[in-house]
């Protein structure tokens, strides 16, 4: 008799084995874009501008601080608001993440209850939802800056790797709350503060370097200052971020990862009777 | 009969813990705050099951409400682990647990059609080959390109039976999902059960449709309050399990899917 292809025994915490479940999580590739396809396509369902929102969402965002910055106060200062754009169109990345991934799990549970897949990949999709989210903004800030006539450098490319490092950073955060939301379903309702906390936390609606030297000590304890001050120096100012930054913003992207993902590995098996 | 086994389950049990809050109130939350934690509930779902199923056996699961068929195909299909006792599964396993698991209302019967299919553990290809075959199987014509929102009841329930059973596992196991659409259609997706029995492959069916069970099963497992009473010949433990609900032949446990 040949071995057995799977065996059930009582739940312990501890990882399944890790390789099997990347594999069967690739295996299941074509699921997760479709499902986060039509996701992300169910949010617009009604309107009537559809998809379209993916491109006017960004849009009103920028038209609401353009109000704000260029015309109620006055700035003259294009760089203000480019920054501004730019650093806030990398924080709905993240933020997008953490609310399209605190309930993906309790949402999924129909899915949970009747197939056995890789639970990862509900978070995973919130996170790719929120990508594709955030391409479009992209789009729409590089127009901006044209129109600002603000200088297109090389150093802009550094924005690249800033962004793979956000990404790795919302993956961690959506693995991390979507399984603390299993157990203490209270998360959801804390949320809106949380990511309202870090908007104001974060180099956004104001310059990293403009920020009083001890407040800027307090901020190693946000996860997202040293990737958004970054971010702002690349793009908008096109500069070479800091490679502290970088470094620090990769170390806190990793840190949350690991911890997040061993965390919601090891419960994952639980769930359905969590649920 | 090929006689190799396609599941084994050993010495299985399991058991869930329920919150009891018969009135969820702020006060009694807070109370039970200070004595620390929820007050519980331990509910015994499944103890001490042994149960093999070889390849070529279509069993039928049967058993009052609450008696543990849903927790059994559960912990068989690797979606809630065991509390006690070892399970081993030799082969692929698909799961029709409930109807139209992965459809998103929103999109059209054709894209559900995909997203139902890889939730099911098809490929894109297997899925574009079989496509034409399922929307003739669901009877849909071109309500297929309509959202799903639109579609009747009976009209959702044959697109996502349509779906799955397009799947050809090694190991199905099948939950009360049989009861889609109308006469004609059940007749039709009960066929569709027949064919997909098989040498090398197992069945393993829940149902309350005594009728259907005796007609397509060649091995019945009884169960009752988490317990397995009685295993073997349909007919035989179809008898026994109706003589003890004391309804004998009825109408109403026969007739439905």
């Amino acid at each position: 008799m040949s071995a057995p292809t799977q065996v059930y025994e009582p739940f312990r915490a501890g990882l399944p084995p890790l390789s099997r479940y990347v594999k069967s999580l690739w295996g299941r590739r074509a699921f997760i874009s479709e499902f986060s396809k039509s996701e992300l396509h169910e949010q617009h369902f009604d309107s009537v501008f559809g998809q379209l929102w993916l491109i006017l969402n960004p849009l009103l965002l920028s038209g609401v601080y353009f109000l704000l910055i260029v015309i109620i106060r006055g700035s003259s200062d294009s760089t203000r608001y480019a920054h501004l754009t730019a650093s806030l169109f990398l924080f709905y990345l993240i933020s997008n993440s953490l609310v399209g991934g605190v309930k993906s799990i309790t949402a999924g549970q129909r899915l949970i209850l009747n197939t056995s897949f890789p639970r990862v990949m509900l978070p995973v999709s919130a996170v790719i939802i929120a990508i594709f989210k955030f391409l479009p903004t992209m789009a729409v800030f590089l127009v901006i800056k044209a129109i600002l006539g603000l200088p297109f450098t090389w150093q802009m490319l550094w924005a690249i790797p800033v962004f793979l490092i956000a990404i790795f950073l919302a993956l961690g955060l959506a693995i991390t709350i979507s399984c603390i939301n299993v157990y203490f379903r209270d998360i959801a309702s804390f949320l809106p503060y949380l990511t309202r906390t870090l908007l104001y936390l974060s180099p956004i609606l104001y310059e990293a370097s403009s920020l009083k030297p001890n407040l800027r000590a307090f901020e190693v304890f946000n996860p997202l200052f040293p990737l958004l001050e970054s971010w702002s120096l690349s793009l908008v100012h096109g500069q070479a971020p800091r490679t502290s930054s970088l470094l620090a913003g990769l170390a806190w992207a990793v840190g949350i990862f690991l911890i997040g993902t061993y965390f919601f590995l090891s419960r994952e098996r639980e769930f359905a009777v969590r649920l | 009969m090929t006689n190799e086994i396609a599941v084994s389950v050993r010495g299985l049990g399991l058991t869930y813990t329920t919150a009891i809050d018969r009135r969820p109130t702020l006060k009694g939350r807070v109370k039970s705050l200070g004595r620390g934690g929820k007050q519980t509930r331990v509910i015994h779902a499944l103890d001490n099951v042994n149960l093999d199923v070889e390849y070529g056996q279509v069993l039928g699961v049967i058993g009052a409400n609450g008696a543990g068929k849903s927790s059994l195909m559960r912990v068989i299909a690797g979606i809630i682990p065991p509390t006690q006792g070892r399970i081993e599964v030799f082969g692929s396993v698909s799961t029709l647990l409930a109807l139209g698991v992965g459809f998103n209302p929103s999109m059209s019967g054709r894209a559900n059609v995909v997203l139902g299919g890889l939730a099911a553990g098809m490929t894109r290809d297997q899925i574009e080959d079989h496509f034409q075959e399922i929307a003739d199987f669901s009877e849909l014509g071109d309500a297929i390109d309509a959202p799903m929102r639109t579609y009747s009841s009976g009209m959702f329930s044959r697109l996502a039976f349509s779906v799955a059973a397009t799947v050809r596992p090694d190991i199905l196991i099948v939950d009360e999902a049989l009861s889609a659409g109308d006469a004609k259609f059940k007749e039709k997706s009960l066929n569709r059960i027949k064919e997909l029995r098989s040498d090398d492959r197992a069945l393993i069916l829940v149902s309350h449709a005594m009728a259907t069970l005796r007609e397509m099963c060649n091995d019945i497992a009884w169960l009752h309050k988490g317990k397995l009473v009685q295993r073997g010949e349909p007919n035989a433990t179809i008898d026994a399990y109706q003589e003890f609900l004391k309804v004998g032949k009825s109408a109403a446990i026969d007739e439905d899917v």
